[in-house]
């Protein structure tokens, strides 16, 4: 029997009915980092939205504290993905407003107004999320991850439209989550340095045929 | 008993199904065929001319098998798209596919005989009446049904259950429908022409014999027509799967089995 | 609460593109402006439609804002960020489904006097067209959040999204303009809005699951 925080077991995922890799297993601790590699198209994104519980795995599962309910681990986790969940026609600080109640966190002006300097946007807080660039967007975001206080971080090609700066405050914040106890599964290509600090490294294969 | 449940439990997968199923076409569609040959002379050529309507009436042989078969079909459909939806099944996802095009084509051979008949009758072509009404807003519902479907057509699990939930819910809202048309051509209009009640009802067991061979007939004809679409959209559907590729084997085997070496 | 979180967030958003609020107020004045002119002005030929008219237009014009109510949550993946936070699935399509209501719904019923007036409908119809639009415009924009869900990741959706819930809302339509036309003609109006109001408690009761199953089904 695994002690393990969260553990999965063979996971496997469709798309339009086909597997898209061979079965993937994790077992994780507070403190680690899990990088999710594979080649375009295998399935990364679609095994990071079922592990995040958007979408359902075909078949393996997910135990959270050595139970399979949903509700525990939305609870205890975030995702980001592609597509990053800015509305346009409101302020960063309206952005973050609404992610705090839903997730049904109350937090102060001030609070919101921390999170953007660190993320690198302060005195943007009234601007309308539609007016910053990509990599704003992408911090903005990403400053998500610091205004709630979730164990799990699902990141979908968090790299992706930051410049070198980002990248480093990302790594930072990254290596600080962990720290903290914090655990993150991100995917990733070519970032050497986020694959040397993963304790865990799944790369996605090919399914063989099933007869 | 235990036939019977051994029975059910093989129809809900494909393999089986379209193993058995496939010895069923033949016998239903010459069924189909004979019964249909069969009620056309006896309904158009041999039943008596009815008093009232002249020979117009006799586009009921037609007309009114269709009609019962459209609403009969999204029964279906609401049925096996509950079956879609709460437990996956397959076979149920084939029986939804395969009965929207059969059902939405007896909607439209009841709407469009409706009308040739509503031309002596009332003299117009369309009128709306509650019969006609419900029966258009029917087809409407049979469109929406296979145009989810083809709008997810790249991921056809997911068109399925979409395509399931818009039965049911078509399904709950049918007599909401149905209710309220009817309620409204009571207000705005005297009646509707009544086929099979009132004056010019059918009393003649000679005018009722083909009306019921011809909806014999046309459930025959569903019947054959539903599986072999079914077995095409299982063949589609699992086409990767060891199963199909054996039944496609065994097909060409017995198309020409000297090929066969 | 979630619920109102999601509802202040859409009726921000609606607030802040006005366009959501005025277009179909200003799609009803084109089209009603298209009446007289292809049927004569005569005032009697116009208060004879009027009831049906102003009904449809109310239809329609709400019709058109549907396709977005899901769409532009979906493809922001703003739909990601409160479905993940663990907000039950039919609470959040009940809010979107109010915060619809209030920015769409509420002008259109506030605006049919107007359209009213302009094809001649008779004085004492008003209170029932009014009343009628208050108990049908919550069942249109349920039924648009069943609709939406279930075409949010395809483009164009907005003819299919008609065929779908066109032949839902015909009982609407039915007992709706049918209560205007009663009053008109001098009769109570008082079945057709209590079927109205049949109609309004069961697309509470159910739409919000319908819609919640589409959401599921689309993210699967």
């Amino acid at each position: 029997m695994t002690t393990a925080l969260l553990q999965i077991d063979q996971a496997q995922c469709q798309r339009s009915g086909e597997w898209l890799f061979a079965p993937v297993s994790l077992a994780m601790n507070p403190g680690q980092l899990a990088v999710i590699a594979g080649p375009n198209g295998s399935g990364k994104t679609t095994l990071l939205e079922a592990l995040a519980g958007l979408s359902l795995m075909a078949s393996g599962q997910r135990l959270f504290n050595h139970s399979t309910e949903l509700k525990q681990w939305l609870k205890h986790s975030h995702y980001l993905g592609h597509k990053l969940g800015n509305q346009g026609s409101l302020t960063c600080a309206e952005n973050l407003q609404f992610v705090a109640n839903v997730n049904l966190t109350t937090v102060s002006e001030s609070t919101i107004e921390d999170v953007l300097t660190r993320a690198g946007l302060a005195g943007y807080d009234y601007q309308h999320a539609s007016d910053l660039s990509a990599g704003q967007k992408k911090r903005l975001a990403l400053s998500r991850l610091l205004l709630l206080n979730k164990t799990f971080w699902l990141l979908d090609e968090p790299f992706v439209n930051l410049d070198h700066a980002g990248c480093e405050w990302l790594y930072q914040v990254i290596e600080h989550h962990i720290k903290q106890g914090g655990c993150v599964i991100l995917t990733a290509h070519d970032q050497k340095k986020i694959h040397a600090m993963a304790q865990h490294h799944m790369n996605l294969e090919p399914a063989l045929e099933v007869a | 008993m235990n036939r019977i449940v051994k029975f059910y439990h093989e129809m809900g997968s494909p393999p089986s199904f379209y193993r058995i199923t496939s010895h069923w076409l033949k016998p239903m569609l010459w069924l189909a065929i004979v019964l249909t040959v069969y009620g056309l002379i006896d309904g158009l050529l041999m039943a008596p001319t009815d008093y009232q309507q002249g020979d117009s009436y006799r586009i009921i042989f037609v007309h009114v098998p269709a009609a019962w078969m459209s609403m009969f079909i999204y029964g279906i459909i609401g049925i096996s798209g509950i079956i879609t939806f709460v437990w996956r099944m397959k076979v149920a996802e084939a029986v939804m596919m395969a009965s929207v095009p059969i059902g939405a084509l007896f909607t439209a051979v009841t709407l469009l005989t409706g009308m040739l008949w509503g031309k002596p009758m009332w003299g117009t072509y369309w009128d709306w009446d509650a019969r006609m009404t419900s029966e258009l807003i029917l087809l409407f519902l049979y469109i929406g049904v296979a145009g989810i479907y083809s709008a997810y057509e790249e991921d056809p699990r997911k068109a399925a259950r979409l395509a399931a939930l818009v039965a049911i819910i078509g399904l709950v809202n049918l007599p909401v429908i149905r209710y309220s048309v009817y309620w409204w051509t009571s207000i705005h209009q005297g009646s509707s022409v009544s086929l099979m009640g009132g004056a010019n009802g059918i009393q003649h067991w000679d005018m009722l014999r083909p009306l019921l061979v011809m909806a014999l007939a046309t459930k025959f004809y569903y019947i054959y027509s539903m599986l072999a679409r079914a077995q095409t959209y299982l063949l589609k559907t699992e086409r990767k799967k060891q199963w199909v590729l054996e039944a496609i084997d065994q097909q060409t085997n017995h198309n020409n089995p000297a090929g066969a070496k | 609460m979630r619920f109102w979180a999601l509802f202040k967030r859409d009726v921000l958003v609606a607030w802040r593109k006005k366009s959501n609020i005025y277009q179909p107020l200003v799609f009803q004045l084109l089209i009603v402006t298209m009446f007289p002119l292809g049927l004569g002005a005569g005032a009697q030929t116009l208060a004879k439609i009027a009831p049906a008219v102003v009904w449809i237009l109310a239809l329609l014009s709400t019709l058109i804002t549907l396709e977005n109510i899901f769409k532009n949550d979906y493809e922001d993946g703003s739909l990601d960020v409160y479905v993940l936070s663990g907000m039950s699935l039919p609470t959040a399509t009940l809010s979107k489904a109010a915060a619809h209501w209030l920015t769409t719904g509420v002008p259109v019923i506030l605006f049919a006097p107007v359209i009213g007036v302009l094809l001649h409908l008779p004085a004492q119809a008003y209170a029932v067209l009014m009343l009628s639009l208050l108990l049908a415009t919550p069942i249109f924009s349920l039924l648009g959040t069943v609709g939406s869900a279930l075409i949010m990741n395809i483009k164009n959706g907005g003819m299919l999204l008609s065929v779908l819930i066109m032949p839902l809302l015909a009982p609407v339509l039915i007992f709706g303009a049918g209560a205007v036309l009663e009053t008109t003609l001098g009769n109570s109006a008082f079945g057709h809005l209590m079927l109205l109001l049949g109609c309004t408690v069961l697309s509470i009761t159910l739409a919000p699951l319908a819609a919640a199953a589409a959401v599921k089904i689309n993210l699967e």
